[in-house]
């Protein structure tokens, strides 16, 4: 056993490397998608594929690397050697849907791999039926591209052309992809270096002792946490809107949250079926949002790593939505996977009231653009807009702020402009969105574009637009998702259509759920958004029993007393949570 | 003789630090006056002078960043083009803590409200898509006077590509309300990406007013004194500007504190042929990391105002307010003297990152500080003079010490007093380290080619056990490290720092040379306001680019010569920067872009700033005390001042007591007095 200052000293030096990796990835990388919306994650694992550390990155990727790097160590067993670098996408080989890239490096100590550098990045193309690789309307996995089995991408030090040359072969835009993947093995440079040092520094033995230090530690912090936490258990249930195939038939998540003393379970058994639909997740997605919802009860300084999985665990029935099987196809997954974590946050809501927020904007929208210029050259443009949190039982849902699940930033108005035949019209904060509340949830962004060349390829995968975000303990849901070609028609919350120069689409974020009773809410907070334009005079009335007048608007308080009073008589005791706008029910 | 005056404030002391031509050094240490800073500055000076003549004065101030970290600014509006006023609360979304729920963003700081819609819109290319609206200015003139407005911000969208819609508003807004102050986007920031853009004009915006009143307050108070001579501020670049010119930008001297001990430090590394260097700043609550190499600092595109130190590295953004401006870059991490020592729930020993500031500070302090700090951990390990801090001014209580240590760490780890005391240090000696490694490593350097400069009150006691660490092998600790912020003033230039976007995929000289002749023309104009004429000017000329796809820039030094060559040249220079930064290059004949330039015009001095050599601080120190160390155990150590030091190596254990910092020399390194009367510590 070490002391415990090498311990600690071990632990920052470990964690350091991680970051390092990343922050490498974010500078190196050539596609916007990992530096804007550092869809990546770095990680260091001992010799049997444990987390031992994470990089800063996103929460969405937690249990995905031990996943694809123990089906890696299956497939070679004893055939790793030194110089060789591993790669794979396979969805159904420990992968999560096939833009993700894993590149893996070993360290040697001894002749055996000690450690692992390990890297997965979202890669801007894999080629596929359409621009991005991302389409929530294939079916199968055949149609979303190159499918990637373990493989060596190095094989003792020499590059493997031979799958080089396929990649390049078979996805749109190879220079970026080459680019990422040489950010990915650079990273993983960094992580041998550092490895090396350690290993010089405490040996073999010593470094595979602190590295079991490390999780041990990790470990004794979550129980820790978790056994101040009460015991109990609570089933929630939450819904994607539909897969756009089965249009209108709605998914059905459920989760079950169990604990007791030091330990917690999250139960995915009764979710839907699997979808002829790509957002069918991979048990690490699912995993991943139920330890987002965990952690982010638990304490936001729990480190990433295999020991705090062992107070964890988490059971996802295979076939289903949270689980797919051969040929689910996945590439739209993330949507699966914003509503698990929407859906496991709700269970922990039910156990725990005064730790958890109302349902934020339901994960992010993705939209991606595509096609060939006049010149025939092509363009992607991939976003990803996010809007707001829900309600906290102490605080507003954050406005303007990406949501839990994916730290995402989002891109530059002018950039976007500058780089692709697209004019963007307007962006901003739509009016009487959050969902009312004694403490209201964030508001709804929109976005409208218009399509300056002579036709792309809109694909946009949205939802919550028949089930709203749930609002907590009296607070009333957000307002749908809505799509909409302007001056032509509404859309439904999925597509894939043609976009011809001159037409404007708009797509307006779900508003985030609202939290207590609105009746309740602070005047001098209602007052402040009627100011800021965040809540209209009528919505003021109408959601918190509020008259206003004037500009900028004054609260009429005998008024507003008067109305509040008559409000709350008429108000029926409110559901623990609210999917249907409260007002519907007066 | 005149003096020439540096002066800086911190948090908690003004420090002043005056030099005659002959190099003697005259410095005071004084309370900082944060109702009104001029106040301490007054005193301060008037403890300092005695009727001599005065050349310059030179300034660095936290009142900029302060106006932001209190929410003290200007009653400010926002104008910007229509169906895009929530860009500034919407920031990149990002936020800077993952799984944090209680997480609260910085308030914008224009409210909704007051955040104003013109009808226009410019093109990329700079075409107008939308004429500009008269109806539509007269409409925020109206709300900016009704709402009582004091200072407005004018950001549209790409007007880095054509200034003319944005020109038209501040003129409108000039002619109708003569008595608000005007930020536009273009004259501080003529660059693409509108958020950054919005945030740095809506800073300069909101400080503008205060920053203002302080200087015409400060310069008041010199006039009272009898000091006629020109006021200059620093920049959070490094160089200094005019006061009149800070008064119009402010936003380029938020974070000009921290900055000038990079300058000295630069300046000194220039004098001492120290190629590379690394500068090492630990006060009180933080400690910060910058980079001089061949006598340049590390610079920064980009900084967060308010965002607190570095969570673990620099990838998580959004705790603060975003300026895109150059700033000298410095890595800034939460261990100092007062970082507290505590075990996790887990029973894990950690350090920092919370701090028990100046108040009650250290447990030996005896102002009801319970949680043992590093500065009780030095204590008790022998490092700091029980007798006190400053000379005696602050008394310490070394049993007190030893009790929290004790209690809180040892005990419960199972450690001797001195391992657990030691293992504290070991532990804040980590958390530096990567600020160490963020500016050095994570840019490719290796750092054991390089020297340790230390400064701040507790660099030098921490500085040799870093480097032994990090393998640098020689630490140098200059003349008067306590107050050596006030003293790198008097070393810097006067520096103006100008960008442009260029976004250049096809090489086109002639647009190339446009923009670079207008980028000089401009530093050259401002150098002729600042008294410089043409033989006294010099320009550093630098290239931001990327690979073709790559979204992130590199720079690097712009080629010799005209647009052709440039162009010709910048393809190799970019590969090497790449290699250099990241490790490797692209296969040849990758497209490189070239996006941007940037161009320091730099006044050169008449007479050289540095003197040859500064007299060593004399004191009387006791001459001798036990420390321990982890090789040799409980010692007794000589403590000198630094006059004690000679030019001939001494062996350690040493102690270097002076008035503002303690420089530890541990077992196995040596230290000397070199000509300059910087202590040279030299590593095995």
């Amino acid at each position: 056993m070490q002391d415990p200052i090498t311990e600690e000293l071990f632990r920052n030096a470990i964690v350091a490397l991680g970051d390092e990796m990343a922050l490498t990835i974010y500078r190196a990388a050539y596609s916007g998608v990992l530096k804007n919306i550092m869809d990546y994650s770095t990680a260091i694992c001992d010799s049997q594929g444990r987390l031992v550390a994470q990089g800063l990155s996103l929460p969405g990727h937690i249990c995905s690397i031990p996943v694809a790097l123990q089906s890696c160590l299956r497939h070679f067993g004893a055939d790793i050697h030194e110089g060789d670098v591993l790669t794979m996408n396979d969805p159904y080989d420990g992968g999560m849907h096939l833009p993700d890239i894993f590149v893996f490096r070993p360290v040697f100590a001894d002749g055996k791999p000690i450690a692992w550098a390990a890297t997965i990045c979202h890669h801007t193309d894999v080629g596929g039926r359409v621009p991005g690789s991302n389409a929530s309307d294939s079916t199968e996995i055949y149609a979303e591209g190159l499918r990637i089995p373990p493989l060596k991408l190095h094989d003792r030090g020499v590059p493997n052309e031979t799958l080089l040359r396929m990649i390049d072969r078979n996805v749109r835009l190879p220079a970026r992809v080459m680019g990422d993947l040489r950010a990915q093995l650079a990273a993983c440079e960094i992580a041998a270096r550092g490895l090396a040092d350690l290993l010089a520094r405490h040996g073999a033995a010593g470094l595979r002792a602190l590295m079991d230090a490390t999780m041990a530690h990790s470990e004794r912090l979550a129980r820790h946490c978790l056994s101040e936490l009460p015991d109990g258990e609570a089933t929630f249930t939450d819904w994607i809107d539909d897969d756009q195939i089965d249009a209108g038939v709605p998914i059905k998540l459920v989760c079950t949250v169990r604990k007791q003393g030091e330990h917690m379970s999250f139960d995915w058994t009764g979710s839907s079926p699997q979808v002829k639909g790509a957002i069918n997740n991979t048990w690490s997605y699912t995993a991943a949002a139920s330890f987002t919802a965990a952690k982010s009860v638990l304490s936001v300084n729990m480190p990433n790593n295999d020991g705090v999985f062992r107070c964890i665990d988490v059971t996802v029935p295979a076939g289903t939505v949270t689980n797919g099987v051969l040929p689910a196809a996945c590439a739209a997954r993330g949507l699966t996977g914003f509503r698990a974590a929407d859906c496991a946050f709700g269970a922990l809501a039910l156990l725990y009231p005064d730790r958890v927020f109302a349902a934020s904007d339901g994960g992010n929208t993705g939209i991606t653009i595509g096609g060939y210029d006049e010149e025939r050259r092509p363009y992607i443009y991939v976003d990803f807009l996010s809007a707001a949190w829900g309600a906290r039982p102490w605080a507003d849902g954050l406005d303007c702020n990406t949501t839990m699940f994916a730290n995402m930033a989002s891109f530059s108005i002018e950039v976007i402009e500058a780089e692709n035949p697209l004019e963007i019209l307007d962006y901003g904060m739509v009016p009487d969105t959050g969902g009312p509340g004694r403490f209201r949830g964030g508001m709804s962004l929109a976005r409208t574009w218009r399509m300056l060349a002579h036709e792309g390829i809109l694909q946009v995968r949205a939802d919550r637009h028949t089930h709203r975000p749930y609002g907590l303990h009296g607070g009333g849901p957000g307002t749908p998702s809505r799509n909409a070609l302007l001056g032509e028609s509404e859309l439904a919350a999925k597509l894939t259509m043609t976009l011809k120069r001159g037409q404007v689409f708009r797509h307006e974020l779900p508003g985030a759920g609202g939290w207590g009773n609105p009746l309740d809410r602070s005047l001098d907070l209602v007052a402040k958004d009627l100011r800021d334009g965040l809540v209209t005079i009528e919505g003021a009335a109408r959601d918190y029993g509020v008259v206003a007048g004037g500009d900028p608007p004054i609260i009429d308080h005998a008024a507003t007393h008067a109305l509040r009073t008559q409000l709350r008589a008429k108000r029926k005791p409110a559901p623990i949570v609210a999917w249907r706008p409260l007002h519907d029910d007066n | 003789m005149s003096l020439r005056i540096g002066i800086d404030i911190g948090g908690t002391f003004t420090d002043l630090v005056a030099i005659a031509p002959d190099g003697t050094v005259r410095t005071h240490k004084t309370a900082s006056t944060p109702h009104d800073y001029s106040q301490g500055i007054a005193t301060g000076l008037a403890a300092l002078l005695t009727g001599e003549a005065v050349a310059e004065v030179l300034h660095a101030t936290t009142v900029g960043s302060n106006t932001i970290l209190e929410g003290k600014g200007a009653r400010t509006a926002l104008i910007t083009t229509a169906g895009f006023r929530d860009v500034l609360e919407i920031r990149d979304l990002r936020m800077p803590r993952l799984y944090d729920m209680h997480w609260t963003k910085p308030p914008a700081l224009v409210e909704r409200r007051l955040r104003l819609e013109v009808s226009e819109k410019t093109r990329p290319d700079g075409s107008i898509a939308v004429p500009l609206d008269p109806a539509s200015i007269a409409a925020c003139i109206e709300r900016i006077r009704a709402e009582g407005v004091q200072s407005v911000a004018i950001c549209l969208l790409h007007s880095y590509a054509n200034p003319a819609h944005e020109r038209a508003v501040a003129d409108a807004l000039r002619a109708a309300l003569p008595d608000v102050a005007l930020s536009v986007s273009h004259e501080i920031l003529p660059e693409i990406k509108e958020y950054p853009r919005t945030s740095t004009t809506v800073v300069n915006a909101y400080v503008q007013p205060v920053v203002r009143a302080y200087l015409t307050a400060l310069s008041a108070r010199l006039r009272a004194l009898g000091i006629t001579a020109p006021l200059h501020l620093m920049q959070s670049n490094g160089g200094l500007a005019a006061a009149g010119h800070a008064a119009a930008f402010p936003a380029h001297i938020v974070e000009s504190g921290p900055a000038a001990g990079v300058v000295g430090a630069a300046a000194l590394a220039a004098r001492l042929q120290e190629d590379r260097l690394i500068t090492f700043d630990m006060g009180g609550t933080t400690a910060k990391a910058g980079l001089v190499e061949d006598g340049h600092v590390l610079r920064t595109e980009a900084m967060e105002v308010g965002a607190g130190v570095m969570a673990g590295a620099r990838l998580l953004v959004g705790a603060g307010y975003m300026l895109k401006l150059p700033a000298i870059d410095l890595a800034e991490v939460g261990a100092g003297g007062g970082s507290i020592c505590r075990l996790d729930a887990a029973g894990a020993p950690k350090v920092g990152p919370h701090s028990a500031g100046a108040d009650p500070g250290p447990v030996c302090y005896g102002r009801g500080g319970t949680e043992p700090t590093i500065t009780d951990c030095n204590l008790v390990l022998g490092y700091l003079d029980p007798a006190g801090l400053a000379g005696g001014a602050v008394k310490l209580d070394r049993e007190a010490a030893l009790h929290a240590v004790t209690d809180h760490i040892a005990a419960p780890l199972g450690l001797p007093l001195e391992q657990a005391a030691h293992g504290m240090l070991r532990l804040a000696a980590a958390t530096m380290m990567r600020a160490i490694r963020a500016v050095s490593v994570e840019r490719g350097r290796d750092v054991r080619g390089f020297s340790l400069l230390a400064f701040g009150g507790n660099g030098p006691l921490f500085a040799a056990g870093i480097a032994a660490e990090l393998g640098i092998r020689r630490v140098i600790v200059p003349p008067m490290p306590g107050l050596f912020s006030a003293f790198g003033l008097l070393l810097a230039d006067t520096e103006h720092h100008a960008t442009r976007s260029l976004r250049m995929r096809t090489a086109d000289p002639a647009a190339l040379q446009t923009a670079l002749d207008a980028l000089l023309q401009e530093g050259a104009d401002r150098l002729a306001e600042d008294g410089f004429p043409p033989d006294r000017r010099s320009a550093t000329r630098t290239a931001r680019a990327r690979y073709v796809g790559q979204s992130s820039e590199l720079s690097v030094p712009l080629p010799d010569g005209d647009a052709p060559a440039i162009l010709a040249a910048l393809p190799e220079a970019f590969a090497a920067e790449h290699a250099r930064t990241y490790g490797f290059r692209a296969p040849p004949g990758e497209p490189v872009e070239l996006m941007g330039l940037s161009v320091i015009a730099r006044g050169i001095p008449e007479h050289p700033r540095l003197p040859a050599r500064i007299p060593p601080a004399t004191a009387t120190v006791p001459p001798c005390r036990r420390a321990w160390f982890e090789a040799t155990g409980w010692t007794d150590t000589p403590v000198l001042a630094r006059a004690g030091l000679a030019t001939t190596p001494r062996q350690g254990p040493l102690i270097v007591q002076e008035y503002d910092a303690t420089c530890l020399v541990p077992p196995g390194a040596s230290a000397a007095l070199d000509a300059f009367g910087n202590v040279r510590i030299e590593l095995q």
